[in-house]
């Protein structure tokens, strides 16, 4: 056994000092290496910086910055990763997706939109892209993870639901964007932009188009609840009552009923109070 | 053995951080006679467009609010030239100092469909109360460049209660369902701040004695910064004149 | 000697080094890939013949959809699964922006393809005149070598959607031997909202197993798969998998494009000739290797032997005494990280009146002896990606007869046996157009086909050049 010197230890404590600090500094800088869990799933960023690569960077550019060569002749533009400001999640306004909304979303692609959708890559590429794209902006490492909005049961839709919906479209103000028949045509509707400042419409909810986020009816309440952050659409959290959400939402079939078959729309007159 | 070395090499480590200063100390605010204040004027000189009026017609329940046409409000002169709404506040000299935001919240009104203040100032991590005291339902949506951006519906009477939790001068407030609803949220650090009211004039309060730089915003005439020397028990006048 | 020094062509090098420069800081811009020097790899020859490939990378649906060319083609022209499904989908990515109506009015739907090559060629054993110019001297067999520049086909494609779920494809194709369309068709997507109803009409190309459209060799000489288009000897009845067919093809798959599957009826001659063709295949994951897949297919057909005369002279299409033939495979297409092989298995068979060229309605012309003809044959590719815009290319395809038409036919004769190998490198690869340099080296030995002795023949091909795509 060697004897150990004063000078073997300052050495030594020198070098593991040096090494220590080291990793604490390259640790705080690059943070642990991205990783993304969805079910079963780990992707790491590794691999999802060479798909990204093949799929993503001429659209979301290199920085993942939404400034790819392609992004000027894109409208809606191409997601700024930097931001970490998601249209589609499961979360509160304001918060971090969670890997699987940006799994999703990278899954079902985004309806009218450049972002078409991925299914047919493999289920381990698209959680490798949700890892490297998580890797490109640093609030990942930095927010504490939030849960999901836990989804109220649904309430069975009836005359008397679709009409307090119908109130409620009033009262909360969607007809200043989204117009009197939901067609997106609303007296704001021109003024609305989203946070990169592009001009954007509000969804036209008459159109029977796919939405951005899903179509189901839990969609259409969970895009309520959490808002599309990064778009004038607001969450409704602390707005409406669950009750009230689903009024809405049976509301808003109506509205796609209504231009399907061409009948008129229970219109909701104004009211002067 | 390895153990013993990399917990002394931490300890170590983690004590030279402290000792030269690269953690930051909290320092207590509390006025003693060996803090003063800075306080000013702020003017303006040169030709102010009128403001237009702004058209609220599309929102029943705003035009009844206001009977008289509201106005733009980006650049408000008073009577001498006096600025209204430029925050004023210390943008040098606190390094190395932390500062715990007060408990106390700080209320942004959206009344007759207007911001009320127009130009809000708090610290980061500091209670934003948002209070809609009107009779039609608004949208709370910040635009940051250095905090998180959330939008939320706020109808009459609900509370709601935010925070920013990084500084950033200043945060463009907007309503999207009322679009000539805009202010400003502007977030510190520490409480070294100070908005300009109807006589343009500013104090930040309870400085330590020191070398400070101290900086004037304005959402449409942009920035000035100046140096100022505070000495204990001699509290400095500042002004800050923007031209046009 | 420097580009400087050498004067003429000073220009024309220079421009190609700053493409290639320009290629390498996108290269690296991308890839981070900076290390191949495209010149430096010059060792291998080739020496090719123009190309009769089809050209199958559209830059008009990059341009489109602002995505690279990477993002559906593994290596352009080879396809992957995003970019297969796209297609299976009808041209259509199903974003709500697929139908001409949602593009900008300046966009066209159009792309072209052309190569610009230099090539050589060796073929081991040609009849020529003993004394040329004098076609009475007598032939002997000898080798005969062609090499130069040539500039190849030219590929006009203009593909796409006419409205929503309705999809089309027309491909000039505008070579030496004339312009003629290749491809010529309109497909009807999406049937009964269905993705496993599609109807396709007009000229196309078989949905075949792996398709000659993702080849990625450009030689006449080893650039094709020659199992597609084998024709014993003795046989003039040259139709199979490979070449545009004139009918209809009902086809459809799964959302993820795993399963797939093609049914097609055509008629070879426009005459009364009932063909049809099925496909079907899927795909599984291993994990940590990628996506294989699996299929079978079969074809069969039937050709006319003799045709309908008025004075002597064929009445075209008037075709009589068809007699049938069939193909009928297997294959896989296997991925390991960065590798990936393709397998391909074929048998085949033609009715004796057509393996001898003798009309049916003169058996006695047959030799004696004679029989349909059938053999084997298939192929292995291997590609190694090392990255979109780098593919190494190696394949071995043979053909052995097992049953050869007429006694008089040694017994392996047609047996073909070709290797090929080469490189794509693609410096430029955006949303607008793509360039790629190719080298490859093919040699084919074809059993007892020399003309004069009947001995093995053996052709090699080297080629070099372009591969331009807008």
């Amino acid at each position: 056994m060697r004897v150990i010197t004063m000078r073997v230890i300052t050495k030594r404590v020198i070098a593991e000092t040096g090494a220590v600090a080291a990793l604490m500094l390259f640790a705080s800088l690059m943070g642990v290496a991205q990783q993304s869990h969805i079910g079963n799933l780990v992707g790491n960023a590794k691999s999802g910086k060479a798909l990204y690569q093949r799929y993503c960077i001429f659209c979301h550019g290199a920085n993942g910055d939404g400034n790819g060569d392609s992004a000027p002749y894109i409208d809606p533009k191409p997601r700024d990763f930097t931001k970490a400001t998601y249209k589609c999640r499961s979360t509160p306004s304001g918060s971090l997706p969670l890997d699987s909304d940006l799994y999703d979303t990278i899954t079902r692609g985004v309806h009218a939109s450049g972002m078409p959708s991925w299914r047919p890559l493999l289920r381990q590429e698209r959680a490798d892209l949700v890892a490297y794209v998580k890797s490109f902006s640093s609030r990942f490492q930095e927010e504490p993870a939030v849960a999901a909005v836990s989804l109220p049961p649904q309430t069975p839709t009836s005359p008397e639901s679709v009409k307090r919906g119908g109130e409620l479209f009033r009262s909360m103000n969607c007809w200043l964007c989204h117009g009197n028949d939901g067609r997106g045509n609303g007296p704001s509707a021109s003024s609305l932009t989203d946070s990169k400042g592009y001009a954007l419409k509000p969804f036209d909810l008459s159109s029977g188009t796919t939405l951005k986020c899903g179509d189901s009816d839990q969609g259409i309440l969970r895009d309520l609840i959490t808002g599309l952050d990064g778009t004038p659409m607001p969450s409704f959290s602390s707005a409406l009552k669950p009750d009230q959400m689903w009024d809405l939402v049976h509301y808003l079939a109506t509205l796609r009923e209504a231009a399907k078959h061409h009948t008129a729309v229970a219109a909701v007159e104004p009211k002067s109070e | 053995m390895k153990v013993k070395y990399v917990a002394f090499a931490l300890a170590a480590f983690l004590g030279a951080l402290v000792a030269g200063d690269w953690l930051p100390r909290v320092v207590p605010v509390a006025a003693d006679s060996a803090s003063v204040s800075v306080s000013g004027v702020v003017k303006f000189q040169g030709a102010v467009l009128p403001p237009t009026k702004i058209d609220m017609s599309t929102d029943p329940n705003c035009m009844k609010a206001h009977p008289s046409p509201g106005t733009t409000e980006d650049v408000v002169v008073g009577a001498n030239g006096v600025l209204e709404d430029a925050v004023v506040y210390v943008s040098g000299g606190l390094e190395g100092h932390a500062f715990t935001p007060p408990a106390e919240p700080v209320v942004l009104e959206q009344k007759g469909c207007t911001y009320k203040p127009h130009v809000i100032a708090l610290q980061a991590n500091q209670k934003l109360n948002v209070v809609n005291g009107d009779s039609t339902t608004h949208n709370i949506h910040p635009s940051p460049a250095n905090n998180r951006e959330w939008n939320m519906t706020q109808p009459p009477g609900v509370p709601l209660e935010e925070s920013f939790a990084r500084e950033e001068i200043a945060i463009p407030v907007k309503c999207n369902i009322h679009p000539w609803m805009r202010g400003y949220v502007a977030v510190f650090k520490h409480p070294f701040f100070a908005v300009t009211g109807k006589d343009g004039s500013f104090e930040l309060k309870n400085l330590p004695a020191g070398n400070y730089t101290v900086t004037v915003w304005h959402g449409k005439l942009g920035t000035q910064s100046q140096q100022v020397t505070v000495a204990a028990g001699q509290p400095a006048k500042l002004d800050f004149v923007f031209k046009q | 000697m420097t580009p400087e020094q050498s004067g003429v062509g000073y220009k024309s090098v220079s421009k190609i080094i700053s493409i290639i420069r320009g290629g390498l800081e996108n290269m690296s811009k991308q890839f981070g890939f900076a290390s191949v020097n495209g010149m430096g790899a010059l060792l291998l020859l080739a020496v090719v013949m123009t190309a009769v490939s089809p050209a199958r990378a559209i830059p008009a649906f990059a341009r489109k959809y602002g995505l690279p060319c990477s993002a559906c083609h593994e290596a352009w022209p080879m396809l992957n699964n995003f970019g297969q499904t796209f297609k299976d989908n009808g041209y259509q990515l199903g974003n709500g922006r697929d139908a001409p109506i949602d593009q900008r009015p300046e966009y066209w739907p159009i792309a072209f393809r052309l190569t610009p090559q230099w090539h050589r060629e060796s073929n081991s054993r040609m009849a020529v005149d003993q004394v040329p110019g004098n076609g009475g001297s007598g032939q002997v067999e000898t080798s005969v070598t062609r090499y130069g520049f040539d500039t190849s086909f030219i590929d006009l494609l203009t593909a796409g959607t006419l409205s929503k779920n309705i999809s089309f494809f027309v491909q000039p194709f505008i070579g030496t031997g004339g312009t003629f369309l290749s491809q010529a068709w309109v497909r009807f997507d999406n049937l009964a909202q269905s993705r496993w109803l599609n109807l396709k009409v007009g000229k196309f190309v078989l949905d075949e197993p792996i398709s000659q459209e993702r080849v990625l060799t450009l030689s006449n000489i080893g650039g094709e798969y020659y199992n597609y288009f084998f024709t014993p000897p003795g046989d003039h009845n040259f139709n199979g998998i490979g070449g545009s067919q004139l009918g209809a093809e009902l086809s459809g798959h799964s959302q993820n494009d795993y399963t797939r599957y093609a049914v097609a009826t055509f008629s070879q001659y426009p005459s009364q000739t009932f063909n049809v063709y099925a496909h079907i295949t899927q795909a599984f994951e291993i994990p940590r290797l990628g996506l294989q897949r699996a299929g079978v297919f079969g074809y069969l057909g039937e050709a006319p032997t003799y045709f309908q005369t008025s004075g002597g002279a064929v009445i075209n299409g008037a075709g009589l005494g068809n007699r049938s033939y069939y193909r009928a495979g297997a294959y896989g297409m296997w991925y390991v990280g960065k590798f990936d092989f393709e397998t391909l298995y074929q048998h085949g068979q033609d009715n004796v009146f057509l393996g001898n060229s003798v009309p049916a309605n003169q058996p006695g012309s047959l030799p004696l002896g004679a029989a349909g003809p059938s053999w084997n044959g298939g192929f292995v590719e291997a590609h190694y990606l090392q990255s979109p815009r780098l593919v190494l290319i190696g394949r071995y395809e043979l053909v052995r007869m097992s049953r050869q038409a007429s006694p008089q036919f040694p017994t392996d004769a047609g047996n073909l046996d070709t290797w090929t190998a080469g490189y794509r490198w693609y410096p430029i690869m955006n949303p607008r157009a793509g360039l790629a340099w190719v080298q490859e080296f093919s040699r084919i030995l074809n059993a007892g086909q020399a003309p004069l002795t009947g001995r093995n023949g053996i052709n090699s091909s080297l080629l070099m050049g372009f591969d331009f795509d807008f």
